[in-house]
């Protein structure tokens, strides 16, 4: 894989305001994703920020301080507005919820087109049609589907629809928020074989956001770990899996389910104590290339000599 | 069988619609030992809920009916029960633990009474001694300060909190029954693991017989002594966690354990599923699976498979297991699942016991 970035991002920031409180739903956060790479973006806790990465990424809100870099150029700089239409085409998104996110009172063929339309690719109704319908083979439905609404399918069918919807605009980059959580498993790997396959044909990117790190390590190249709005570690999938250095992540993986009576009969969990150790001198810090952990000198110093050793 | 708690036979259920008769759950039979947990896992809509509904004895009146089997609990015949009779033993000797735990909790009535309303009504405690009896199955299922706790409403209480105080009332009456229709998948991983300690505690401590409905087959391995395979309103197949996992002898069986990836499969695909679920309307001659099945056979398309017994624990519903029909292998992917994630995985493992 080429290391051509696609997406940079730096000391990202996203604060709620409330009445009561600030809420640090992202609390300065670093990564990059390269060209035609899975990144996958976990968190064990439901609220750890993990869909509002994603949601500012694609300026759903606009962030409250640091920067997003999209092919270069700075995506929340006011200066790059004119270049905003041209991004939103080239950057998609995949909901969480299948069910919510689908306009019921639309037929399929009118939640594909919109966008088609929105960015004027294709006027003629006859070609509009045919893209539509090689759109739904696509995604392995097919053109029967076109005039039907959503409620006529099932969960499967629908995230497939939100997937068709997305690539209809032919983007680079598509960032799914737990694209199958909602779903059953024999649906989840529909879902994934063709996510799988349609970046193989496409050479499209991925910011693949999930809670089930099992099916995430499966799809991702990358893994980034998420807690209370910080990435605590980043690493490739195989080494973040194997040699987990911060200890939530370590917690994580051994509170996460195997399909495999032996292996959980004998599992113990490990719980992650927060207040163990110092998060204010923490920072993020590559331990071996590529393998980033939010940590102190201390601690970095450990985990450099426990690498050593291994 | 000795320690049978319940014994369910040829149990339908079906549902009158406008479009016509939905035939929900098409004659199952399994039985529930003491102390153990059953999981019943299956495809969205093969009948789970409506199983355990069935139970329950909450099936939606008039257009819900069971046409025909029998749910033998302790002696009684419960599908042949009243309303009336039927809520004496709901809550008491069979309690049910629902998805959201909001929709179970009272949202205006603190967590306390809420405990207590059972109590009173079923056991028969008084005022004071159920407020002493809250308090200790507050404490039991590991809500800290349970005395001032109780004086709290639900949205005080963290999502993982209140899953434990909706366990908390469903245990409130040692049900010789407990029913969970995907407890934990409202919950975080990290949430969901405690609560599943948190149950498998109390079956030791109570000799709890558990049902366990829920998608995660990570969550089957961590909880289940035995597991029911749902397909079409019909037991597939059943066995022990270890017959099921490591010797699955029925194609939906193969394909649900191959939709899952394993440690070290990254390169190949996964195995979906392919086709729809049949219409339960117009359910089909035959075996409901064979249109799916990639080993489908002639027969398959006519007369329905039996339960074939695989060994005395094993059970599974496919002409595969007739003893004229051709040896076929599981797919690669579910072989080498069965094998185990352990054999090919000692690295994690070590991690997690350091
Ligand atoms: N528009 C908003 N206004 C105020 N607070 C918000 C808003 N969106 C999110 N939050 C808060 O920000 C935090 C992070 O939420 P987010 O949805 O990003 O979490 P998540 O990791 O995606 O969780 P989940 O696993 O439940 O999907 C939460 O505390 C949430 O309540
Ligand atoms: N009240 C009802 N009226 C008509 N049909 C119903 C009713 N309740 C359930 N059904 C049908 O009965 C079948 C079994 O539903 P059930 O809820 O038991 O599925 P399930 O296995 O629990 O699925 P899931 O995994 O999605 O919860 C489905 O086809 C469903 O549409
Ligand atoms: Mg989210
Ligand atoms: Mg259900």
């Amino acid at each position: 894989m080429s290391k051509d970035k696609i997406l940079e991002v730096k000391e990202l920031k996203q604060y709620f305001h409330t009445k009561k409180e600030v809420i640090k739903a992202v609390d300065g956060i670093s990564f990059d994703i390269y060209r035609g790479e899975t990144f996958g973006l976990v968190g064990g806790e439901s609220g750890c920020g993990k869909s509002t990465t994603g949601r500012t990424i694609i300026r759903l809100y606009d962030a409250t301080s640091g920067e997003v870099k999209f092919n270069g150029i700075d995506v929340h700089d006011k200066k790059s507005k004119k270049n905003l239409k041209q991004f939103n085409r080239q950057m998609q998104m995949i909901f969480q919820d299948p069910y919510a996110s689908l306009n019921p009172r639309m037929t399929v063929r009118e939640i594909i087109a919109e966008g088609i339309d929105i960015h004027g690719l294709i006027k003629n109704e006859k070609e509009k049609t045919e893209r539509v319908q090689q759109l739904l083979e696509t995604v392995g439905l097919n053109k029967e589907h076109a005039s039907r609404y959503p409620h006529e399918f099932s969960g499967g069918q629908r995230q497939r629809i939100g997937i068709a919807r997305a690539l209809a605009v032919d983007p680079e980059f598509i960032i799914a928020d737990e694209p199958i959580s909602a779903l059953d498993v024999s649906i989840q790997a529909q879902v994934v074989n063709l996510m799988k396959e349609l970046q193989e044909k496409h050479g499209l990117t991925y910011l693949f956001i999930a809670h089930d790190l099992s099916m995430v390590k499966y799809i991702s190249d990358r893994i980034a770990v998420m807690y209370f709005g910080k990435i605590v570690e980043l690493a490739d999938s195989d080494e973040l899996y194997n040699n987990p250095l911060h200890p939530y992540t370590k917690s994580l993986l051994s509170a996460i389910p195997l399909p495999d009576p032996d292996f959980e009969r004998d599992r113990t969990r490990t719980i992650y104590d927060p207040s163990k150790h110092d998060s204010v001198n923490a920072e993020f810090r590559e331990v071996t290339p590529g393998h980033w952990v939010f940590c102190t000198e201390g601690e970095f110093k450990n985990f450099k000599l426990a690498k050593a050793k291994a | 069988m000795e320690n049978t708690i319940l014994d369910v036979r040829n149990l339908q259920v079906t549902f009158d619609t406008y479009g016509g008769s939905v035939k929900a759950v098409r004659g199952l039979d399994f039985s529930l030992r003491k102390g153990e947990t059953l999981a019943i896992v299956g495809e969205s809509g093969s009948g789970k809920s409506v199983t355990t509904k069935a139970l329950m004895g909450l099936i939606p009146k008039p257009a819900g009916k069971i046409p025909k089997g029998e749910i033998l609990f302790e002696g009684r015949d419960l599908a042949k029960l009243s309303d009336k009779q039927m809520q004496k033993i709901r809550g008491k000797e069979i309690s049910m633990i629902f998805q959201d735990p909001m929709t179970s909790l009272n949202p205006t009535m603190k967590i306390g009474k809420q405990i207590m309303e059972g109590l009173i009504l079923h056991q028969k405690l008084s005022q004071s001694h159920a407020k002493t009896r809250a308090i200790e199955l507050l404490e039991l299922v590991g809500i800290p300060e349970p005395k001032s706790r109780i004086n709290q409403y639900p949205h005080q209480f963290s999502g993982g909190m209140r899953q434990r105080v909706v366990i908390a009332i469903a245990l409130a009456c040692n049900p010789k029954i407990l029913i969970a229709d995907e407890p934990t998948t409202a919950l975080d991983v990290t949430i969901q693991a405690q609560i599943l300690e948190l149950m498998k505690d109390i079956q030791k401590k109570m000799d709890t017989s558990i049902i366990f409905i829920t998608h995660d087959l990570g969550v089957v391995a961590n909880v289940a002594d035995r597991v029911a395979v749902m397909y079409a309103g019909k037991i597939v197949e059943i066995g022990t966690v270890d017959d099921v996992f490591y010797n699955p002898k029925h194609p939906y069986t193969w394909g649900l354990l191959g939709s899952m990836p394993t440690v070290d499969n990254k390169e190949e695909k996964l195995i979906a599923i392919p086709g729809t679920p049949p219409d339960l309307i117009h359910p089909p001659q035959g075996d409901a699976f064979a249109v799916r099945n990639e080993y489908v056979m002639q027969i398959d398309l006519e007369e329905e498979p039996p339960l074939f017994k695989v060994s005395d624990s094993h059970y599974a519903a496919t002409w595969l297991l007739h003893e004229d029909a051709p040896e076929v292998e599981p797919p690669a992917a579910v072989k080498e699942r069965m094998k185990g994630i352990t054999s090919n995985h000692t690295s994690v493992r070590e991690d997690y016991h350091s």
